[in-house]
């Protein structure tokens, strides 16, 4: 069991070649993602045909809208930002064992967060107030993640079940403040007021609506990745994942670990929600996202929890984002299609690790 | 503000309706995870249940063959969710998930097929209200607790089933022994596959009941998305709060019930409360509960773990 720890914390150097070419790591894995893609759009588009559109004609609509244009390219930059964004933070608790499913209650908060100072704070402060609304909404959701950490060490309970609950509580708080305290006076519109142009997240090619929290989540997937591969702190994080046992034996600190990983989990979600807020939404609205906290759950997955693989994977979520808003008004296809397609891949993936799992081949080590 | 016996009486009726879907799940979900499957697909088996049902009445004009098909389509939709987790050993967790944002997907884009136009409104009496003679016209509480959906008296009474099920029968024995030691059933010769199979077909008879109660009794029939709005992980955690006791578990979704209800009756009752805080207020309730229960809340020993033989 300990050298087993050992081994998968610390794997042997192996070439970049040898990497890509070996059947039983990544080149399989890689291979069966895609599969998988490939079944579930194959899957996406009978149900496309059943509903009377050519399977081509959806197909050419879709992939149009997703990247058919500048604009749609942008598109699918910007939806892949939130997304992204949750998904690293759901890999960093994930990889230490913490089964964070609270990404959407995160990004809730965190969208709370940013939009405080970036609406209360005095606009004279210019372009100071984006980093302190970006920080805010990191500490938000950081302190939203703390909750269920510290109802685990304190009261034994179940991460899964309180992250799901923090959901909900998020999404209600959301409406709540949106409905009062964060209403401009005299507005009817469940929105905040707008945040001030100094907070705003800056569009990076005119005439799109790319902005810079793209870039911002794609910093984050690096960051994410060298804390995980090339610090002492993401070894223990990950020896503690494969094996909380064994890191105890070790006397890693494992409840500061699980304290820790959830607290960057939770920051990181927050951050996805001040993309939305500062860079797309420009207000709190109530019900901005939709399913953000799950597709990000998702994309982590299919992205086998690799930060830097799951930069790919995000970027495939965004293009269905577009591509099905594309089919929304293109050929008036309900949008609900979305959920469909980002569901059934990560069906399909969970039940082909299971067989491999049972045939004594998993693709890759559980974390619980 | 003064509280009177009719507004009580209002407020308990609406509370004791309310709590019927979370005892159906709930009792799902108890049966699936004393199988040792950690059913997070709870949600989306409601609301394939509920869509089931609503859609059905709505074509057919007949809410009994609503209800069962809020059942069928429970039972069809934990049978692909078993499927995946007990026989090809998906992690319980992230198929769940998958799950839970597929059947959002599907049922969504059906309503807008199927459930667009107007649609004649139907009566939905037959299943909606049972006055039990003599007990119902108690003051105050008679009303709330004894004129209510024939399905909710089926629940409660599946409950009590349940119990004597787990603990005097060879069935209850056979379901436990598969979510406390499945290696250990395997090694007496049982089928640990066969045994949570069969739960989880059970679990998706009592949820899909659980949504079409929620469609039908509880809404009239009108399916909007994502009408569960949470209840089915509520109802998980209620499995989970009634320590996997069935009499426990159908209290304890009387309370939660309770909590749904101040929604629809804040108001009347004087609760100057905003809406949105109302509709938290169960999930607050449920934290609440966390740290009330804390650490005895201790589950079937493989809970959660996909059984694979020679697994350590």
């Amino acid at each position: 069991m300990k050298t087993d720890v050992a081994t998968d914390a610390f794997p042997p150097p192996i070439s970049w070649r040898a990497r890509l070419l070996d059947l039983g790591g990544g080149g399989l894995r890689l291979g069966i993602v895609l599969a998988t893609f490939a079944v579930s759009l194959i899957l996406v588009l009978g149900i496309l045909a059943a509903l009377g559109v050519a399977p081509g004609r959806g197909l050419s609509v879709f992939v149009m809208g997703a990247v058919g244009s500048q604009r749609a390219f942008a598109d699918t930059l910007v939806f892949m930002a939130p997304r992204l964004l949750v998904a690293l933070g759901a890999i960093v608790a994930l990889r230490c064992g913490q089964f964070n499913l609270g990404g959407e209650g995160q990004l809730q908060v965190g969208a709370i967060g940013a939009i405080l100072p970036a609406t209360m704070l005095p606009p004279s402060l210019g372009w100071l107030l984006l980093p302190l609304s970006c920080l805010c909404a990191a500490a938000f959701g950081a302190l939203w993640a703390l909750i269920p950490a510290v109802l685990k060490l304190w009261r034994g309970a179940d991460e899964i079940i309180v992250t799901l609950m923090l959901n909900f509580i998020g999404i209600y708080l959301v409406k709540y403040l949106v409905q009062g305290l964060l209403q401009p006076r005299g507005s009817e519109f469940n929105m905040s007021a707008k945040v001030a142009d100094g907070a705003i997240l800056p569009v990076l090619v005119p005439g799109t609506r790319l902005h810079a929290g793209v870039i911002l989540a794609l910093l984050a997937a690096a960051v994410v990745w060298f804390l995980l591969y090339h610090t002492a702190y993401g070894i223990r994080l990950r020896a503690t994942g494969l094996s909380p046992r064994a890191a105890q034996v070790q006397r890693l600190p494992v409840a500061r670990l699980l304290v820790s990983s959830m607290a960057i989990s939770g920051a990181i979600g927050g951050l996805a929600g001040a993309t939305e807020v500062l860079g797309v939404q420009y207000r709190l609205i109530d019900g901005f996202s939709t399913n953000i906290g799950f597709d990000g759950l998702a994309i982590a997955y299919l992205g086998s929890l690799e930060p830097l693989a799951t930069v790919l994977v995000a970027l495939y979520f965004g293009a269905i984002s577009s591509g099905t808003l594309a089919l929304q008004s293109v050929l008036s296809i309900p949008g609900a299609l979305s959920d469909i397609m980002t569901g059934l891949p990560i069906v399909i993936l969970a039940c082909v690790h299971g067989v491999l799992l049972l045939k004594g081949r998993p693709l890759w080590k559980s974390t619980r | 503000m003064e509280i009177d016996a009719v507004t009580l009486g209002l407020f308990l009726a609406s509370a004791v309706r309310l709590s019927g879907p979370l005892i159906l799940a709930s009792l799902g979900e108890l049966i699936s995870e004393r199988a040792g499957v950690f059913n997070i697909g709870l949600e989306g088996i409601m609301l394939i249940g509920a869509f089931a049902g609503a859609a059905t009445m709505v074509l057919t004009g007949s809410p009994m063959l609503g209800v069962a098909a809020g059942v069928g389509g429970g039972v069809a939709s934990a049978a692909i969710l078993a499927t995946a987790v007990v026989i090809m050993r998906a992690d319980q967790v992230v198929t769940g998930i998958g799950f839970n944002l597929l059947a959002l997907g599907t049922t969504s884009l059906l309503r807008q097929l199927l459930l667009a136009g107007p649609t004649e409104s139907v009566s939905v009496r037959a299943v909606s209200v049972y006055k039990i003679p003599v007990l119902s016209t108690w003051p105050i509480v008679g009303r709330g607790l004894f004129s209510q959906s024939p399905l909710l008296y089926g629940g409660v009474v599946a409950g009590l089933l349940l119990w004597l099920m787990f603990r005097y029968t060879r069935l209850g024995l056979l379901v436990r022994a598969a979510g406390e030691g499945a290696t250990a059933a395997d090694a007496a010769g049982l089928s640990v596959t066969a045994i949570r199979f069969g739960a989880m077909l059970a679990t998706g008879a009592m949820t899909g009941l659980g949504g079409a109660y929620l469609a039908i009794v509880a809404s009239g029939g009108v399916f909007v998305d994502d009408i569960t709005a949470g209840r089915g992980y509520l109802s998980i955690a209620i499995a989970i709060f009634g320590r996997w006791n069935p009499i426990w578990v159908v209290l304890t979704s009387i309370l939660f019930g309770c909590a749904d209800a101040l929604q629809y009756q804040g108001q009347s009752i004087g609760l100057n409360i905003s809406p949105a805080l109302l509709l938290m207020f169960p999930f607050v309730l449920a934290l609440v509960a966390w740290v009330a229960i804390g650490r005895s809340a201790t589950g079937p020993s493989d809970l959660g773990r996909p059984f694979i033989r020679s697994a350590r």
